[in-house]
């Protein structure tokens, strides 16, 4: 076994500092020693993105990211996706959650729920770079995201309907 | 402090949406041991020793485990069916002894501090095996002088059940009518829940109880089968089906896996936890479908069918699986003539054992394959006889009018009109115009079809016949609190169907309350006292059933204890928009019930407290077949018709659903949206069982899918927004309710397949198999004529890279 390492990184917002053996994955840490269940273990390889998390702002698949790789970085989790998590004890009260959440669950763009927390990522992700995609790019962005249970239908039409919104409130979109 | 709260659709989404779902793995505590289980390499070989030296004495190991140490401890597993005089009675370990039958068979289990620990010392153990040769067919298992996976059987099937309604030889073997024979062939997928299956289980020595968490689908028949395995009083064991990430039939039966933690759990007096991961999921786990109908058909030149004898053999891998892995086949035989009227059918079903993983339920639990079958005929009748396949549809769907239609096998159809159904659900397609549209297309080159498929649905089943224990019934238990809340258990499990949701819908309806005050709890075995759980659609019927008739027991006590408030009769009180009132006067639904709880003075005739529990037995199964072999397993069915669009790539053999419509009648719905949701991804799933996914093994027994890289599932790319149309033909249960969950999933490989045939119609070859991967589909279109064009699939090459 290779000696541990301490790697300092800021995950949601808080400087935390981990002591890791080199092997340990980036979903082990946020799952078994920061308590961040909400990056699920689906696969494993990398390929249906339930981990997926923000690092440095842009989309990864924790399970393939080495935590002594991440020195310096930030991650952020489907708990830090708004501030309070979404548990109704943030800032603004009960009324706390990110707007793809709040239309993934208007759209049932959701069922059993384990995909989910990747799904929010990824589509947070993407309104960030685009705040109005079309269908099928946000087809091809969730296509890395897989989900057993709904079919797809309400989760891309979630992201539609978030965008549509952007639009609208920008003034310069149908809605 | 009143919270501006979003309103979310679902009571379950805030949770889940905030990655605040507990799921098995989410609740693992410090201290826990884990298991890395070593299972097989080979796919058939005799164990000649385990060395496990070198693993135990690895830093961190607590415990490693063989076969030799659970002998006398815990009881061998058996399919519960002694009264199945045809079924080879077997009882098999934990762990393997003696042998190893398939690539991923636990052998050794080894505990210790960390997974990745366990991992590391599982790998310092020494298997000395003494290669067998593998079976990986049917073909091969039931050759001459095949080698025996087990060496005390005569040969390598499990069941052989032959079974005749009416008299189909005649018509067939009589020489007076045509008879068209057909092989079609199903290949082997897998459900692949997301969140694949775990067991973990704390001891405590002081009191005796064992808790088991397991993301399981039937948390009470679990702990029976562990109960006895163990040894143990059922009073003491405790099972959880915690937040669950999917299940699909896949986490319907009772893994030994479950079993073996729990044993461990009491061995070592310490929590003790095994979360499958991805590669045992796809090579150790549940696998499902793989049969191959050979079918005969006796008809009338007008496209009517006489008679029908179907073989039906399924590979079934391992047969070391309770429930019993070959049910679904079994379910299979029993619906095979699906909406069509045969009386005369006779069948031969035989599950055959080969060396690869066990094969067992999946959404659907054998009537896809079912469905599947019959439209080929349907198309192959049709295209045989050179007429319109909807005309030979109509010739032989079950008469609209008396219900229930009794079916050859014994199925009590209480389903609505089905050639109204079908008419509806074409001409909402505009049938006629697409036909027209096709011919464009057909015309222009292209490879176009139209598919249509409709089934019954098998709902709210009483698994009785194949579990050989357990009931269809379901109970619950409604609680209403002193500060109005109400409290509804019942002995479902959720996994996505949104049953929270759907229970406090019904429960609030029954006491005109808000769903909002109504929290409904499920999934544990000290919640309620028995319960069945969720697969075969039943929920909504079994559960929503049970809650209706608690809900009404607690409903008529609070009229009762307001009534002696009031100092009114029983039937001079209603209970109207949360308040019970009796002229002028009412009386707040949570003052009578803080009243009915913490000061019952104030009705000194009733019965203190508001809590009823309720079983809920439709009592219209049959659990036992009759001398003649008919059995009803369903307390009611569900019907649908659906249509799909396919485009298939010459070039590629790609097949793209351009367009699905579906029209379903689950009776009275609850909640729409969670209907739609069904059904989206039900067809999402059937789409990927024809034309992505495929459990492979190789000639040696190695399976070829490993991880979900090997194992495409539907993406977003490629499942279109099925169109949902629906009917309520309201069942004659409480509430009028008929199961759905699996509608689609059994649909939409017929409706697939189907289009892909009329797709290739202008060929001349027809489809009669479920795979229709690219491959197989650019097999067929070879055997139709249609070469490689290497500069089409460099285009499509091309055109599939990223900009």
């Amino acid at each position: 076994m290779i000696a541990p390492r301490a790697v300092q990184l800021t995950v949601n917002g808080r400087p935390v500092e981990v002591v890791v053996e080199p092997r340990e994955l980036l979903v082990d840490t946020l799952r078994d020693r920061l308590g961040l269940t909400g990056a699920h273990l689906g696969c494993g390889h990398g390929s249906c993105g339930a981990c997926a998390v923000l690092l440095d702002g842009a989309g990864v698949r924790a399970c393939l990211v080495l935590t002594v790789q991440l020195e310096g970085a930030e991650v952020t989790t489907v708990e830090g996706v708004v501030p309070g998590g979404g548990t109704g004890n943030g800032p603004s009260g009960g009324d706390d959650l990110h707007p793809v959440q709040v239309a993934l669950s208007h759209c049932h763009g959701l069922q059993c729920g384990f995909c989910t927390p990747g799904v929010v990522l990824t589509a947070v992700e993407l309104l960030a770079e685009q705040p109005c995609p079309d269908e099928r790019t946000v087809r091809e962005r969730l296509a890395g995201q897989l989900c057993r249970c709904t079919g797809y239908a309400g989760m891309v039409e979630a992201v539609l309907a978030v965008a549509a919104e952007t639009a609208g409130s920008d003034g310069d979109g149908d809605g | 402090m009143a919270m501006a709260e979003p309103t979310l659709h679902r009571k379950e989404d805030r949770r889940l949406l905030t990655g605040r779902g507990r799921y098995l793995a989410d609740l693992v505590r410090p201290g826990t041991a884990h298991v890395a289980l070593l299972r097989s390499p080979v796919a058939h070989a005799r164990i000649r020793g385990i060395d496990v030296a070198a693993a135990a004495g690895h830093r961190g190991v607590l415990a490693v485990v063989t076969q030799a140490d659970l002998e006398g401890h815990v009881q061998r597993l058996h399919h519960h069916l002694p009264m199945m005089p045809e079924l080879r009675q077997l009882r098999w370990p934990l762990l393997a002894d003696g042998k190893v039958r398939f690539v991923g068979e636990p052998v050794v289990a080894v505990v210790a501090t960390s997974r990745a620990v366990a991992e590391d010392a599982a790998d310092l153990v020494r298997l000395d095996l003494e290669p067998l040769p593998p079976l990986t067919s049917i073909d091969e298992a039931l050759a001459d002088g095949a080698p025996l996976v087990y060496d005390d059987w005569t040969d390598n099937v499990l069941l052989r059940l032959e079974i005749a309604h009416g008299d189909a030889a005649s018509a067939i073997d009589g020489g007076t009518h045509p008879v068209l024979r057909r092989r079609i062939v199903h290949h082997r997928v897998t459900g692949a829940p997301l969140e694949g299956h775990g067991a973990l289980a704390d001891y405590d020595p002081g009191t005796g109880r064992l808790t088991l968490h397991a993301s399981t689908q039937s948390p009470h028949f679990l702990r029976t089968v562990v109960a006895e395995a163990l040894e143990m009083p059922e009073s003491r064991l405790r099972v959880v089906a915690p937040e669950i990430g999917g299940a699909f039939g896949n986490k319907g039966h009772y893994l030994r896996e479950e079993i073996l933690i729990a044993a461990l759990a009491r061995r070592l007096d310490r929590p003790v936890v095994w979360s499958q991961d991805r590669i045992e999921g796809m090579t150790a786990g549940i696998h499902s479908r793989q049969q191959v109908h050979d079918i005969e058909i006796a008809h009338r030149a007008d496209g009517r069918i006489i008679a029908m004898r179907a073989q039906l053999r399924a590979d079934l891998g391992s047969a070391e699986l309770y429930a019993l892995g070959m049910a679904p086949a079994l379910a299979t035989a029993g619906t095979l003539p699906s909406v069509y009227d045969i009386q005369d059918y006779a069948f031969v079903v035989e599950g055959v054992v080969t060396n690869k993983a066990p094969s067992g339920g999946y959404r659907g639990y054998g009537q896809p394959q079912a469905v599947l079958s019959m439209e080929r005929l349907v198309d192959l009748l049709a295209d045989h006889l050179g007429l319109d396949p909807m005309a030979v549809r109509r010739a032989n769907l079950i008469p609209d009018g008396v219900r229930p239609y009794v079916t050859a096998g014994g199925s009590r159809l209480d389903v609505g009109p089905l050639s109204e159904q079908l008419d509806e659900m074409l001409a909402a397609c505009g049938y006629d115009e697409l036909r027209e549209r096709q011919a464009a297309e057909r015309a222009a080159g292209r490879l176009v079809g139209i598919g249509v498929a409709q089934m019954v649905e098998t709902t709210a089943a009483n698994p009785h016949a194949l579990a050989g224990q357990f009931g269809g019934y379901e109970m619950a238990t409604v609680t209403v609190h002193p500060d109005g809340h109400v409290s509804a258990t019942v002995g479902t499990t959720s996994h996505g169907q949104g049953h929270e949701t759907v229970y406090a819908k019904l429960v609030a309806d029954a006491l005109t309350v808000s769903p909002d005050v109504v929290d409904v709890r499920e999934g544990d075995t000290d919640a309620v006292a028995y319960g069945a759980g969720t697969w075969g659609s039943r929920s909504a019927v079994m559960g929503g059933g049970a809650l209706l008739l608690a809900a009404e027991r607690v409903r008529a006590k609070m009229i009762a204890f307001a009534a002696d408030m009031l100092h009114e009769p029983t039937d001079a009180v209603t209970l109207v928009d949360g308040a019970f009132r009796a002229g002028d006067v009412a009386l707040p639904l949570s003052m009578v019930a803080n009243f009915a709880t913490l000061h019952t003075f104030a009705a000194p005739s009733v019965e203190p407290g508001l809590s009823a529990s309720a079983v809920f037995e439709p009592g219209n199964t049959q659990a036992f077949p009759d001398e003649q072999g008919k059995l009803n397993m369903a307390a009611t069915h569900s019907s649908g018709a659906g249509l799909a669009l396919v485009e298939v790539d010459a070039a590629t053999g790609r097949v793209q659903v351009r367009e699905a419509t579906i029209l379903h009648d689950c009776g009275r719905i609850i909640d729409r949206v969670i209907v739609e949701g069904q059904i989206q991804g039900g067809f999402a799933q059937g789409l990927g069982a024809v034309l992505l996914e495929a459990v492979g093994y190789g000639p040696d027994g190695a399976p070829l899918v490993r991880t979900l890289q090997d194992y495409p599932m539907p993406t977003a790319r490629e499942v279109p927004v099925v169109r949902v149309l629906h009917q309520e033909t309201p069942s004659v249960l409480p509430g009028g309710f008929r199961g759905m969950g699996e509608s689609a999933a059994i649909l939409a490989p017929a409706m697939i397949a189907g289009a892909v045939h009329d797709a290739l119609r202008p060929l001349g070859v027809p489809v009669a198999q479920s795979d229709l991967r690219p491959p197989a589909v650019r097999d067929l279109l070879r055997a139709g004529g249609v070469g490689l064009d290497l500069d089409a699939i460099a285009q499509r090459a091309l055109a599939g890279l990223p900009d």
